[in-house]
């Protein structure tokens, strides 16, 4: 077995929500969740359909920072536009999984974007949700992601509610013609599931290494743990491959799990290597 | 050619009066109408309302150079760059008030517009604490024949919108290819609109490709030709995204400085503009880098 790192773990967790039913609308680059709906389409759901930027109906593509975009328009069979998008995916309940991270997030699957603090002078105002305050919900499952799973981001309520899950039992749900599904929050540490409207969140695997009791501590929230946690599953030798060397060569997903004063040496050193992949197009084509 | 709409670039302050609500096109880091932006700092707008679905540099750039008076978004952010600036500042200090919009509310607020009807329903954003505090904007209506509970939303009427486009003639009629986001909408509901454009060509090349054209001449007021009026975002698929030219902007802005860098924008036309950013092989490169761009084997169903 290859050695791993976490952010690949993650990526192949969040992976194997993606089936072939519905729409999943990704818009701008986040790499991550790029990278697993890349590792799906490009393993037991190829015909998965996606749509990022403005390119509807995407083949796989390789993820970089400048080019993700253009790769997408590529492969894609058809260009829409945001208010189509919204209206044909989005609100007539087209939505098949959507993954999506935020600054904090809480048991009743409440998402905050928008600020920490008091809104009008916020003491750190975040950037906002875009259309996560309305999609979240219309989604059949919700993939919230997490690279530092801890009780300052799963909190036990967050500050400010900048969109939620709204009903998460499949009762409840249909009641309100939403489409019956899960949350699956996948972190650093462990994969949390919450079906059930009176149920909290249920601890589904532990990554290798870390202790049921660790993820209670770290999370803010209540969490149901069952007597025998199972261990969440590990890349295997053909997903490490795939990610490596056809989807994430440059090592953008990494990116978000680099810290501190790293980081920005980090990006700068993946943007290098997309700055002189160019170069060496230009003089391949003047040779 | 006649002239029809055409004006230049420094026409664009002008067009846009201290005060004025103006909507920037694009989304994320494609295809904002930076050229615009920037003449709209030479020009030194003041008070804007301005308003973005998803915003980046475009709107952090006119925060920073102290243009705006209130802003309207559904997200800024720097992405990988991390959250933006100067408006994170602006409005932490508790100086620049805001509206915060959901994402399919601003656009169906701008629908609205369009249509000519004061306010459409939806599946709103139900539980999210943003549409309490704006009872202005976001209201609770029952379906006339079922009795269900919709969110309304307000019309929205920006002033001025300010879209940018792969090719217009110069009556306006403006194509795109790749993300064109809210651009159509937002000119749809705007009282004026200003078309930036990479090249401004004869009708009969519009004609060629009229499957391409997304906003028709009727609704335009003004074209003006921006080569690059994109940079640093990316207008896909002429350029990709100026990745090092935002991380220069990113530790300006987060840094102390920003005033030399607003400085150096004011005093510095479009095409100097131009020669300084994109001299030296660096259009090439970012041409380029959408030419490189990888779609992987394996079915695209």
């Amino acid at each position: 077995m290859t050695d791993y790192e976490v952010h690949e773990l993650m990526v192949c967790r969040v992976a194997a929500e993606v089936d072939e039913e519905g729409v999943t609308v990704m818009g701008s680059f986040t790499p991550l969740a790029y990278a697993a709906y890349m590792l799906a389409k490009l393993t037991h759901a190829p015909r998965a359909f996606l749509a990022g930027f403005d390119a509807v109906g995407m083949a796989p593509i390789q993820l970089s920072f400048t080019g993700a975009e253009a790769a997408a328009y590529k492969g894609a069979v058809c260009r829409w536009n945001m208010l189509t998008e919204i209206n044909s995916i989005h609100l007539s309940n087209h939505g098949g999984v959507e993954a999506v991270s935020s600054a904090q997030f809480d048991g009743d699957g409440a998402i905050n974007l928008s600020v920490i603090g008091s809104f009008d002078a916020p003491k750190v105002r975040l950037p906002g949700g875009a259309g996560a305050a309305e999609v979240i919900k219309m989604y059949r499952k919700m993939i919230a992601y997490f690279g530092r799973h801890d009780a300052r981001t799963l909190v036990a309520k967050v500050d400010f509610v900048t969109g939620t899950r709204w009903r998460i039992g499949p009762e409840q749900r249909r009641a309100a013609n939403l489409q019956p599904g899960p949350i699956v929050v996948v972190t650093n540490l462990a994969v949390l599931v919450r079906d059930d409207d009176v149920r909290p969140f249920r601890l589904e695997s532990v990554h290798p290494g870390v202790s049921p009791e660790s993820v209670v501590e770290a999370t803010g929230f209540e969490l149901e743990v069952p007597g025998e946690v199972p261990i969440t599953a590990v890349p295997t030798d053909e997903q490490l491959r795939l990610l490596r060397e056809e989807i994430d060569p440059l090592g953008t997903v990494k990116f978000d799990f680099v810290t501190g004063k790293d980081r920005l040496a980090y990006l700068a050193g993946v943007l290098d290597l997309e700055w002189r992949r160019a170069e060496e197009s230009i003089a391949g084509r003047s040779r | 050619m006649s002239p029809g709409k055409v004006v230049p670039l420094d026409a664009i302050g002008g067009l846009v009066p201290d005060g004025s609500s103006v909507a920037l096109g694009g989304a994320w880091f494609s295809n904002h109408p930076m050229a615009a932006v920037r003449e709209l700092v030479r020009a030194g707008r003041r008070d804007l309302h301005v308003m973005t679905v998803v915003g980046s540099v475009d709107v952090d750039l006119l925060v920073g150079a102290g243009a705006v008076g209130h802003l309207s978004f559904s997200m800024v952010t720097l992405e990988a760059f991390g959250l933006a600036p100067n408006v994170r500042r602006a409005i932490e200090s508790g100086g620049l008030p805001y509206t915060e919009y959901t994402g399919l509310g601003l656009l169906i607020g701008l629908e609205a517009q369009g249509r000519g009807v004061p306010f459409l329903p939806y599946r709103g954003p139900f539980g999210s604490d943003l549409p309490a505090l704006y009872p202005d904007i976001y209201a609770t209506v029952a379906c006339p024949f079922t009795g269900e509970e919709l969110t309304a939303v307000r019309a929205l009427r920006p002033d001025v919108a300010i879209v940018h486009a792969l090719r217009a003639d110069a009556e306006g009629n403006a194509q795109w290819d790749g993300t064109s986001a809210a651009d159509v909408d937002m000119a749809k509901a705007a009282g004026r609109v200003i078309v930036t454009c990479e090249k401004v060509v004869d009708r009969a090349e519009i004609v060629e490709r009229a499957h391409m054209t997304k906003l028709p001449s009727y609704y335009v007021d003004a074209v003006v030709e921006a080569p690059f009026g994109a940079n640093p975002t990316s207008h896909v698929p002429a350029y990709a995204l100026d990745a090092w030219q935002v991380m220069e902007y990113a530790q300006a802005a987060g840094g102390d400085g920003f005033g030399a860098y607003v400085d150096r924008l004011r005093t510095e036309p479009e095409e100097e503009y131009r020669d300084r950013v994109l001299g030296k092989g660096r259009a090439e490169v970012l041409e380029e880098l959408v030419s490189v761009a990888r779609v992987l084997g394996g079915s695209g169903a």
